[in-house]
């Protein structure tokens, strides 16, 4: 930001004035948004709560297609003998 | 163990949920803004950021406490205890290292450093992970359970160094609630504090209860399976 002001105010004529390199200034962390931070951080720690949640309900899903299987193979196995 | 049908679960379910409507109504319309060189209004992100700390500190001392008594008297429920507290320890640090940043670049003006407290915490949830990652992937056998019980225990001992890290070694990390700190000035952001404090709790306790129960549910699931297996009349006999 500091170095696209200065080319605003003062244009450079050549090459050779331009910035070469990038330099940290103090207080550099004046234009992070609080609110951009803060609903960022929140988003985030929903979507992993929400993901855990949503992963376990898949587990659970998964668990119930073994035990149908097992049921039915049980019943089947009943049904031979 | 009983299992989320239980008549407890759903009313833990709903008291749970009304604590998190109360906990975000107080964060976000009673709760007022700390002083800039705090973050501002970033600094709300500690009212989750804490307490999640802390659900990740619980959930890892009920990995510990399982993982000690299975290694003590091997049992399916204990096996199901530890694992599904090294999962939550993971998903509440997962909350505390991603909030933590966040806040950390409006308050110190870069997302990490490698202070102590956040490396310690760093490392503490890379251990769960790999206690998880091992879980996953090295099936469920009676010496894959022992080593991850055993990674559990060694996860645990360093919790207190994380807590103490800041006292001990000093470091960019507040230390605002505790010994040698200055406390919330406002009793509104004290309340609040709480109310995540008890919102997270009803959480991991959910969490923790829903994972031990599917973990157990996939042990029986597998010994029915195996002992089904072995009843089956070979084919080539019949």
């Amino acid at each position: 930001m500091t170095f696209m002001n200065q080319e605003a105010t003062a244009p450079s004529k050549t090459p050779e004035d331009r910035s070469t390199e990038f330099v940290a200034v103090q207080g550099g962390n004046e234009g992070t948004s609080a609110e951009a931070l803060l609903v960022t951080a929140y988003v985030l720690m929903w979507a992993a709560l929400l993901t855990f949640v949503f992963l376990t309900w898949r587990k659970q899903g998964a668990l119930e297609k073994r035990l149908a299987k097992l049921d039915d193979d049980l019943r089947r196995a009943a049904g031979r003998s | 163990m009983s299992g989320p049908r239980s008549r407890l679960f759903p009313s833990l379910l709903c008291l749970t949920g009304a604590v998190f409507a109360l906990l975000i109504y107080m964060i976000f319309e009673v709760a007022p803004p700390a002083q800039a060189t705090a973050g501002g209004i970033a600094q709300k992100i500690f009212y989750f950021h804490v307490p999640a700390a802390y659900a990740m500190y619980m959930c890892g001392i009920v990995c510990f406490l399982a993982s000690a008594a299975y290694l003590a008297g091997a049992t399916d429920t204990r096996n199901a205890i530890a694992k599904a507290g090294a999962e939550c320890a993971v998903v509440f640090g997962f909350m505390m290292l991603t909030s933590g940043p966040l806040w950390a670049k409006k308050a110190w003006g870069v997302y990490w450093t490698w202070d102590p407290r956040l490396t310690t915490t760093l490392l503490s949830v890379m251990v769960y992970v790999a206690v998880v990652v091992l879980r996953a992937f090295t099936g469920d056998g009676d010496a894959e359970r022992k080593f991850a019980a055993a990674l559990g225990v060694l996860g645990t001992v360093n919790l207190p160094i994380i807590h103490y890290s800041v006292q001990k070694w000093g470091g960019n990390h507040p230390t605002v609630i505790g010994r040698g700190g200055g406390g919330l000035s406002n009793p509104v952001m004290y309340w609040t504090l709480m109310l995540g404090f008890v919102a997270m709790t009803l959480l991991a306790i959910l969490f923790v209860w829903t994972r031990a129960s599917v973990a157990l549910l996939s042990s029986r699931l597998t010994r029915a399976e195996e002992e089904a297996m072995a009843l089956e009349p070979d084919e080539d006999s019949a």
